[in-house]
């Protein structure tokens, strides 16, 4: 079902990567991104590709595969992407949709602009990779 | 030889997270960062301890330990313990002086009102962790 | 009676339905008709044109057509220099808007754009029967029916290119007494008048441009700033025809443009409207009172009961979800041509969407979705001409150095050869790029034009080994956009021997 723009903006508001934005924020984030809509089955990030965009999924389910290995799921409110653009290398996972995916994205030239500009998402995305960092040093060899 | 406020400043700036951090977060930052010296053996942070901050290198290096695996070897000009600042959970690694080392030590709670007043600084952090979820994932590959 | 006879495409069972004569639809059809595939193309309108019938009022099309450039009109080439003809082999029936423009600019008017379609139709031979509205859609077994104003169509596939022209204006109090864009009349007839236009995008900055003469006061007002084409250096965001009235702003010439969400609309008393903002900045009030009010507030795609049937949409243009083909990712039959394929949105790097609402983007789409439909729905074999190994490194950069569909569509199609041992190299024409890069099948390489962030515009190579997905290695550009270097060469030589070791020696 399509969204209005005021049904976007609440379930922006619903994401914990935003949950420190004002009502007028978040209607800027929804106007600087793009909704985005992709098949099952389809990557969208791709291992070794150059031009990666910054996505957040608004609903539906994505593996995070290595040489084909399926190593994660990310799923509504989780983010991916924002990696190779902040370091300028293309990703070293694929990102595969195993169901529908609705997404808001970003293209990788803004994304530096955008965090600046929203100090509060900068710092939910910092605890979020904080978090993974935990995760990634736990994984036995 | 204790640094000045103004020599603290100058060696945080040489230090690729404070890059591009504006002359006032870098003067607060200076005057409550605490030098530190530690000589080889010593350990700088243990496993599991409560973090209070975070560390720069200024000089020597250390080892990044996790029970007997080595999983990083650092130098001048790096930096250790963000991730308690970030997250106030517990050491997840101990750091070790593999020779004598001297380290400039951020108090979280210094750090944090920075973080969220300071985008750049937090720009910098994120891309310093990014690099390193890059590098654990790719240890584990190994 | 007598009179729907003689319409062509009676209602009754066709293998496939088009439903639209906007460019989408009437470009689709054309593919079909020369592979040879019954089908049925009707319309509401009364003539063709799609959208080109009525938008844009006061400008000309944002697309150009070149009468003058460096290739000859008839070759495939020129199509890069052109915008705004349909595809066609036959002569007559290609290249048609260089043709019909007078010669005062590369950009055709509104007039001489529709002018272009309805040619199109009488030289290329389409049929299409007019005044058949479609209104309904269920599914009989593996049947699309649509239900139309003169009865009932029976497809297996059917093809909506319905355009995304159904005027959107949100539910806010008030919006139901003002007019939408699509309603604008004349521009004399706002002489004088007290204009307050609500959106801040290309349709509205439009209005402002071609009103700015007669207007008495334009107000423009969004909650966000304008996003200008200019600054995001891309065609994204208000185009530069469009920032006269910023001029007239800031010269304090009587326009207003204004950063505000409309909280009501109300009549006020004696006339005309008063429309009530709260600024962007603060939230304070804001009180305008207007004579006419303009929603340009956008458009959606017309799906009607698609949705019931199961067809999934997203976004506030109601697109519909579509695999890399544009076929409903839901129901699979379901196919969409013209504009609404901007909803497939590629690869999108760097953020760079493909030119696929746009003819130029849009007509190379319907090229390759009818021939996707035509290999798995009718199976029709598609000529695959075999290509000399030692041709195909030249064939490769050629395509790259002057290939319009890669040029109009960078990132998004590629062209592409596959590498079997046993066939040999074969010609698999146009493909959807992230078609391509994604589908683990035979031997296979493909090259695309991109650009990156800096702006660099330089050829792609994707190589496929068998059963792997694509691996993306890119060429080096040249400032003449000439990518047939030895530096080039070499490369893609290397990189074609490792993957094709049956096809390439």
């Amino acid at each position: 079902m399509a969204m209005t723009q005021q049904e976007l903006v609440d379930m922006l508001s619903s994401l914990t990567l935003f949950a420190d934005l004002t009502r007028p924020q978040l209607e800027q984030v929804a106007h600087k991104m793009t909704e985005e809509s992709f098949p099952v089955g389809q990557r969208i990030l791709r291992q070794g590709f150059t031009g990666t965009g910054f996505y957040v999924i608004l609903d539906g389910e994505v593996a995070v595969k290595i040489d084909g290995e399926e190593r994660a799921k990310l799923a509504k409110g989780d983010f991916f992407g924002e990696m190779s653009i902040l370091l300028g290398e293309p990703p070293v996972a694929d990102i595969v949709t195993l169901r529908q995916l609705h997404a808001l994205h970003l293209g990788g030239p803004e994304l530096e602009g955008f965090l600046r500009d929203h100090p509060q998402v900068m710092y939910r995305m910092l605890k979020t990779i904080a978090l993974r960092l935990r995760n990634a040093s736990r994984w036995r060899s | 030889m204790p640094l000045n406020t103004h020599d603290k400043a100058a060696a945080l700036a040489g230090v690729p997270l404070f890059a591009g951090i504006s002359e006032d977060s870098m003067e607060r930052l200076a005057a409550v960062a605490g030098e530190q010296a530690f000589g080889a053996g010593q350990f700088i942070v243990r496993q599991g301890q409560v973090g209070t901050g975070l560390y720069v290198i200024l000089s020597g290096s250390v080892k990044v330990l996790r029970g007997a695996d080595e999983l990083a070897h650092l130098g001048a000009g790096e930096f250790f313990g963000e991730l308690s600042v970030i997250d106030q959970q517990p050491r997840n690694a101990s750091v070790q002086a593999a020779e004598a080392t001297q380290v400039l030590a951020l108090a979280s709670w210094d750090l944090l009102g920075l973080l969220e007043s300071d985008p750049q600084l937090a720009l910098n952090m994120i891309k310093g962790l990014v690099a390193r979820v890059r590098s654990a994932g790719e240890q584990h590959r190994h | 009676m007598a009179e729907l006879a003689q319409r062509p495409f009676p209602p009754g069972d066709y293998p496939v339905v088009v439903v639209g004569s906007g460019p989408g639809g009437l470009q689709a059809s054309y593919f079909l008709k020369r592979l040879g595939i019954e089908h049925a193309l009707i319309s509401a309108d009364p003539a063709p044109g799609g959208m080109f019938r009525r938008f844009p009022f006061f400008q000309r099309l944002l697309s150009w057509t070149k009468p003058y450039a460096p290739v000859p009109r008839d070759n495939r080439f020129y199509e890069w220099y052109d915008w705004n003809s349909l595809l066609a082999d036959e002569a007559d029936a290609r290249a048609i808007m260089p043709t019909l423009m007078d010669g005062t600019s590369s950009f055709p008017s509104r007039p001489e754009m529709e002018a272009n379609l309805a040619a199109f139709v009488e030289r290329a031979g389409l049929r299409v029967r007019y005044e058949c509205r479609w209104e309904a859609t269920r599914r009989e077994g593996d049947c699309f029916v649509l239900s139309t104003t003169d009865g009932e169509y029976r497809c297996q596939v059917a093809i909506f290119a319905v355009g995304i022209a159904e005027p959107y204006k949100p539910d806010t109090p008030g919006f139901d007494l003002i007019a939408h864009y699509a309603d604008t009349r004349a521009a004399e007839s706002y002489a004088g008048k007290r204009l307050f236009i609500v959106g801040k995008e290309n349709s509205g900055f439009e209005l402002a441009t071609g009103l700015l003469q007669w207007a008495q006061r334009i107000v423009l007002a969004s909650p966000r700033p304008a996003k200008l084409s200019v600054n995001t250096h891309s065609l994204l965001g208000v185009r530069a025809r469009y920032v006269q009235p910023f001029e007239d702003q800031n010269l304090g010439g009587g326009v207003f443009i204004l950063n505000a969400s409309i909280d009501r609309i109300e009549r006020a008393a004696g006339g005309g409207f008063r429309v009530l903002c709260l600024r962007s900045d603060g939230g304070a009030e804001l009180s305008v009172d207007a004579d006419e009010v303009i929603a340009a507030t956008g458009f959606q795609c017309p799906l009607r009961d698609l949705q019931q049937i199961g067809v999934a949409v997203f976004g506030r243009s109601n697109l519909p979800a579509m695999t890399n083909y544009w076929e409903s990712a839901t129901v699979p039959g379901i196919y969409f041509a013209g504009t609404i394929g901007q909803g497939v949105a590629g690869m999108k790097k760097y953020g760079q969407p493909a030119n696929s609402g746009a003819v130029h983007g849009a007509r190379y789409n319907a090229r390759t979705m009818v021939y996707h439909v035509a290999t798995t729905h009718f199976g029709v074999e598609l000529p695959r001409p075999e290509v000399k190994p030692d041709a195909l490194v030249d064939l490769l950069l050629t395509e790259a150095t002057r290939a319009p569909e890669l040029w109009n569509q960078k990132s998004y199609l590629a062209r592409a050869f596959s590498l079997d041992a046993g066939q040999g190299i074969r010609d698999e024409g146009i493909v959807p790029l992230a078609q391509f890069v994604d589908e683990e099948g035979g031997a296979a390489v493909a090259i695309a034009v991109e650009t990156d962030d800096t702006g660099d515009i330089h050829p792609a190579v994707y190589v496929r080994e068998a059963g792997r997905p694509a691996i993306e290695s890119l060429l080096a550009s040249n400032p003449l956009h000439d990518f047939r270097s030895t530096e080039n060469r070499a490369q893609l030589s290397s990189l074609l021997s490792g993957a094709s070791a049956g096809a390439i020696r």
